[in-house]
This record gives structure tokens, sequence and C-alpha cells, in this order.
């Protein structure tokens, strides 16, 4: 599921601060780090890890096929189309702040070129055993069944730590992203989750703001799989930017009691608090 | 960000987009000037960055001087809902034949610009969308594009128009289309223009939402959005680099993410009171720590905090050294119970404890609030 033996990685920005720090906790979850690009820094190595002026000679170089950004915002769509035009089929854009429009056209070349982009604002993708694209801090993950999608990045931690904690593992944890634009809608990752022969139960962490989770009723409805769904901001004040960019309840649209009534009815489980993902994983025979 | 509509409109007029004639006044009398200078009627519109405007009173029409001095005077002084204006726009006001609903907004789930169109504006378009959608034209708009002119008179043409009309509204749309695109907008909206009895079309409000991301790079003249915050402790977090959400409670949260921090406070407000939702992205340091120390204590009457971080991008331990520091320098002495869990937790934990904070190691923020409920209700020593 999206990060296997055979993913090569590549990090942009490697040689920043963030770019560095992450690189490195990456190598330590054994990630296959082969590349990092920063224009201007070609030569260089970061943790032994050679880095490149550009994407192009550093797929040809390296073979990578994935790769993570950790890039100035307003340098991320350049950096972007560099990276989808030399042939990257898998990218995470961590960076928040990226204006809008930015992403409309990230994503619009992103689906023209066949390419999986995840982000902006999202902490990425880890597969426990395997590796991680991004900052999630490795000692909440455990390998197991349950498949985690949240647009925050602080929630996938607590809820994957939660589900540890009560013995559940995880397939597969996916930042989704925050902004009012993702680069992958919530149903194609919950597709992706569907169609995963290694995931069996599948946990949806939304927050209130925008449609991504009202969009995605049809699809739950349809699964096979058990999904359990929690929102986030149940007492933000509408009209109010609740730190994402996206997160942002105007007038009835984006409320919590909106996106919890139209997940209940698409079949999901919806816990009140993320500690009752705890009792949930059990009940669904979702422990290791 | 949103524009208040008289900077809205300003922009739009650079855009070949009429407006009615107006000026903005800073007082009752300067109205009562603008009137004279208008002729009679004029419509007097408060500034305030409020949805639903009009239902809430913020506009008037008046036929004579001395009414426009008594009733801008009033609205100076009447809050809707919560905020003051400070500027009011005194137009002339025109006589209407048709109201036309007329937006460019990003589609976030289809994630590119969409215009929305409608020959009965003036209402809630939201509304009208669910009782009748066939009334709304939705037209995708291509994210490299933008739109040609004659997409805009065949849309002109569409809502029934022929002749000078078409040529005006096309007009509009397609200016509308480019504010939208060169200011890199999420929201431009005029709801309604005005078709008047001539065959003249007039943008009678204006919305422009621009997005504070973009802002530096347009180089075009915006104010800065900090100055949009009225609420003191609000633009306060704003300035450090922190999103800070006042709220009515007693009990402050520090948190590393959005979803963390809207989770901190669902949770809290379950059993208690919740003083502000506080969360710092990306860019914890000491220094910001202490300084969010700072900015959450400033809330009257806090009872406790809980601080809720968690160490992936962010180096938690050097927090860590800042809230202790604040706590020390201080001699802060409510009760703080903090969670902080991932990429050097153990280091955190110590920090923490020796600045006589209540560490709480499990990784439910339920178990902190619920810990930090224990010591506020006495079952447990502070």
């Amino acid at each position: 599921m999206l990060i296997s033996e055979d993913t090569r990685v590549l990090v942009q920005g490697i040689t920043g601060r963030i770019g560095k720090v992450q690189t490195k906790y990456m190598l330590e979850y054994h990630t296959k780090v082969v590349a990092g690009v920063t224009p201007g820094k070609g030569g260089e190595e970061v943790f032994g890890v050679p880095v490149f002026d550009t994407v192009k000679e550093a797929v040809e170089k390296t073979g990578a096929n994935a790769s993570v950004f950790f890039v100035p915002a307003m340098g991320v769509m350049d950096a972007f189309l560099e990276t989808v035009s030399a042939g990257i089929k898998l990218i995470v854009v961590v960076p928040e702040h990226v204006p809008v429009h930015d992403v409309m056209k990230m994503r619009e070349y992103a689906k023209k070129n066949n390419c999986l982009a995840i982000g902006p604002t999202t902490p990425g993708i880890l597969v426990p055993n395997k590796g991680k694209m991004g900052i999630m801090p490795a000692s909440l993950f455990r390998q197991g069944k349950v498949a985690i999608v949240s647009r925050s990045g602080t929630l996938s931690y607590e809820f994957a730590g939660i589900l540890s904690d009560n013995g559940a593992g995880q397939s597969v944890v996916i930042g989704m992203g925050a902004d009012p634009v993702v680069l992958t809608n919530l149903v194609d990752i919950l597709q992706l989750f569907e169609e995963d022969p290694r995931t069996e139960g599948v946990i949806i962490v939304g927050e209130v703001g925008g449609f991504q989770e009202e969009m995605a009723a049809d699809f739950i409805r349809a699964m096979k799989k058990p999904v359990g769904a929690y929102i986030a901001g149940r007492l933000a004040p509408p009209g109010k930017r609740m730190g994402h960019a996206g997160a942002m309840i105007r007038g009835d649209a984006g409320s919590w009691e909106r996106k919890v009534q139209v997940l209940k009815e698409a079949g999901a489980e919806i816990f009140l608090s993320p500690i009752e993902a705890g009792d949930w994983v059990k009940r669904h025979g979702l422990t290791n | 960000m949103r524009l208040h509509e008289f900077e809205a409109k300003r922009i739009f007029r650079e855009y070949e987009i009429p407006v009615p004639k107006g000026r903005v006044v800073k007082g009752p009398k300067e109205a009562k000037e603008a009137s004279v200078e208008l002729g009679l009627p004029v419509v007097l519109k408060a500034q305030v960055l409020v949805g639903g405007r009009g239902l809430a009173g913020g506009i008037v029409v008046c036929n004579s001087q001395e009414e426009v001095e008594a009733k801008a005077k009033e609205l100076f002084s009447k809050e809707i809902k919560g905020l003051l204006p400070e500027e009011i726009l005194v137009e002339e006001k025109l006589p209407v034949k048709d109201e036309i609903y007329l937006g460019v907004t990003v589609d976030g789930y289809e994630g590119r610009p969409v215009l929305l169109l409608s020959k009965r504006g003036g209402v809630n378009v939201e509304r009208l969308a669910k009782e009748d959608p066939t009334a709304i034209i939705s037209f995708p708009l291509p994210v490299f594009d933008g739109m040609y002119a004659f997409q805009a008179r065949n849309l002109a043409r569409d809502l029934g128009y022929g002749g000078a009309t078409l040529i005006n509204l096309a007009k509009v749309i397609h200016g509308l289309v480019r504010v939208f695109y060169d200011y890199q907008a999420l929201i431009a909206e005029i709801n309604p223009v005005a078709v008047l009895e001539d065959g003249s079309v007039s943008a009678l409000d204006a919305v422009l939402e621009l997005d504070n991301s973009a802002l530096k790079r347009l180089g075009k003249e915006v104010p800065s959005p900090t100055s949009r915050i009225k609420n003191p402790l609000e633009r306060k977090g704003r300035e450090i680099g922190v999103t800070y959400v006042d709220l009515e409670g007693d009990v402050g949260i520090i948190s590393s993410g959005a979803g963390l921090g809207m989770t901190s406070m669902d949770i809290i407000g379950s059993k208690l009171r919740p003083a502000n939702f506080l969360e710092t992205g990306g860019g914890i340091t000491e220094d910001l720590l202490y300084k969010c120390m700072d900015l959450v204590t400033q809330k009257p009457n806090l009872r406790a905090i809980l601080i809720n971080v968690y160490g992936g991008i962010n180096p938690i331990h050097e927090g860590a050294k800042g809230v202790v520091r604040f706590i020390k320098e201080r001699g802060l002495n409510i009760p703080i119970v903090a969670k902080a869990l991932g990429n050097r937790q153990a280091e955190t934990w110590e920090i923490l404890k020796e600045g006589g904070i209540h560490v709480v190691t499990e990784t439910a923020t339920e178990k902190a609030v619920e810990r930090l409920y224990q010591i506020l209700t006495g079952k447990e020593e502070r």
C-alpha cells in the first residue's frame, strides 16, 4: 500500500532545517531515502543521501520514484510541476500556507499525469514496518489491519496511538491535508483502503469545514469494510478559521452536526471522542 | 481575509465593473454631506464583515438629510453580530429592474474555480441552490486559463438578455472573473448585480475574500489581515504566529495542531469550559511557547491550562523549556496538565515535570482532560 520495498524516496528541500531533521527520522524508520533535491546544493550529502540540483537528475541517477516536500510554501508549485514532469507518481506535500490557486493548478497537473499527490498541510503517509514519507512520529504506530485517513496531522498520531494502545495496529496512515483544496479527495483515499487486501477496517478523522466528508458519503455506504469516523470541532464557533485554512464553518455549511449526520446515515460509526476508537477496533476484531 | 464592501468596490471599479456613486464616511455629519453631494434618496451601508448584514439592520434607505444624519448616528452605535462599523458607505439609490446573483468561488471538491449565476439574485444563494437548483447556472472555470469575453457574453445571453444590457452584463461577469484570478481570491461575489431601467448595470454589493497565503506576492495594495482582527487576544495570536480563537470559558488550551486543538476544546467542553482554542502549527520554538503562555494567561479568570502537543515536525522539548521559563518568571500558580508525545518525549516530560506541570503519558486527550478535571474538582492535589 503506497510505500513498499520498491519505494525509493526523494526529499525535496533536504538541506533545509526541517528537511534535514525529517530525513534523519525517515531513515531511522528504514525508509529508502535515495536522494535529495535543493537547487544550488547539488553535490552535497545529508546523512549519506546525495543531493541534486534538479529532480530530473535525481531520478536518473538514483531511480527515485516517490517524493516528499519540505519546500517553502511559495516554492511548492514550481517544485511540484518539476517533480510531476520528471515522472514521479507519488508526491507528499507537507508544507502549509500554499496558495489555494497554486493547489488547484498542481491538482490538475497531477491528475493529467496520473500522479497520486497528498496534501498540502499533511503529515504524510506512514506504512508501519515499511517506511514513512512525512513527519509522523514513528513511536505511536504499530503494524496491523486498520487504515486511518485524517485531515489533521496531530489527530492521525492520536488515533494511531490509541489504536496501538488497544492492540490494533495500522495497515497505513494517511494525512490527506487540511486546505480548502486538497490534491487527493477523501473519497479517493477511501477507495485505496477498500481495495487494499491488508486493510480490514477504516477510520476517518475529519473536522469542521468544507465538504470532503459529505461528498464521501455515497462511497462509504457501499464500502464492505467497517468504517469509524470522528469529526473535530463540535464546539468550533462559525466563521472562525480553526487553525487549518479549510476548517471554517460558513453558515450551516461544514458544520459538525451536518457532517456527523451524513456520516452516520452512510453507515459509519461515529466516535464522539478519539478514545472511543479503542472499543471499536475490539468489537470489530481489528486487533492484531 | 475578507475585504470591506467599499474596498472590494474600489477594486471592482478598476476592472470596469460599474458600482453606484458613493462615499465612505466616518461620522454622521460626513454622511449628511455625502447625501447632499450624491443627491437623495441614499442608502447607508454599515461596513462590517459579517454575513446577513441587511437582515440585521445594517442597510438603511434615507429620503432626507435629517434622516441621513440620524440614521447614520444610529448605525455607528449599533452592533451587528457583535461588531461596530468604523465606516459607513453612503450610496445613491438606483432604480433597479432585475437583481442578478454573480459569484466566483473555489469548488473545494472539484479543485477548480466555479462561476455561479442566477437571475434570482438578492436571496441566499445557498438556500436557492437547495430549493431550486435549476435557478442557478454553474459554470466551471479552467484552472490555468480563466475565461474569455465571449464566454461571458454567452452566459449573459443564457440569462435572457440582449443588446446593450447583454454587453454591460458580460463586462461585469468577465471583470469579476479577472478580479478572482488576478487577486488569487477565494470568493469574488456581487449580489446583486442590478439591471437598471435604462439597461445599464451596477454592482450593488461587493464581496472579495482573499487567500492570506497569497497576499504577499500579489503585488497589490491590500490591508493587512492582522488589522482586520478585532479581538485583541486573537490579534496578538496572529502577531506571534499562532491561531488563537477566543472562547467564553476559563480553561486555556495550547496545542500543536488544529485537529488536536479542536479535540482538546471539544473534550474540555464536555465537562469544563474552554477559554480559547490555540494551535501553533509546525513552528514550535522555546520562544513561541513562552509567548503562547503569555497569550493564554491574559484571559481573565483563567483556572487551568491544558498543553497538548505532538513531536512530529515540532521540537516539543524546546517548547517545554519556554513553558517552564514562563511559569518561573511570572510565578504562575494555576494547575497545568500537559500531554506531550512523539519525538523526544522523555526529555520533554522531564523538563515539564521540573516546572511543576502535571504530565500525562497516556495517548488519549480524554485522559489529560480527566486529570485536569480531577485537579480542579479537588479530587487530586494540585
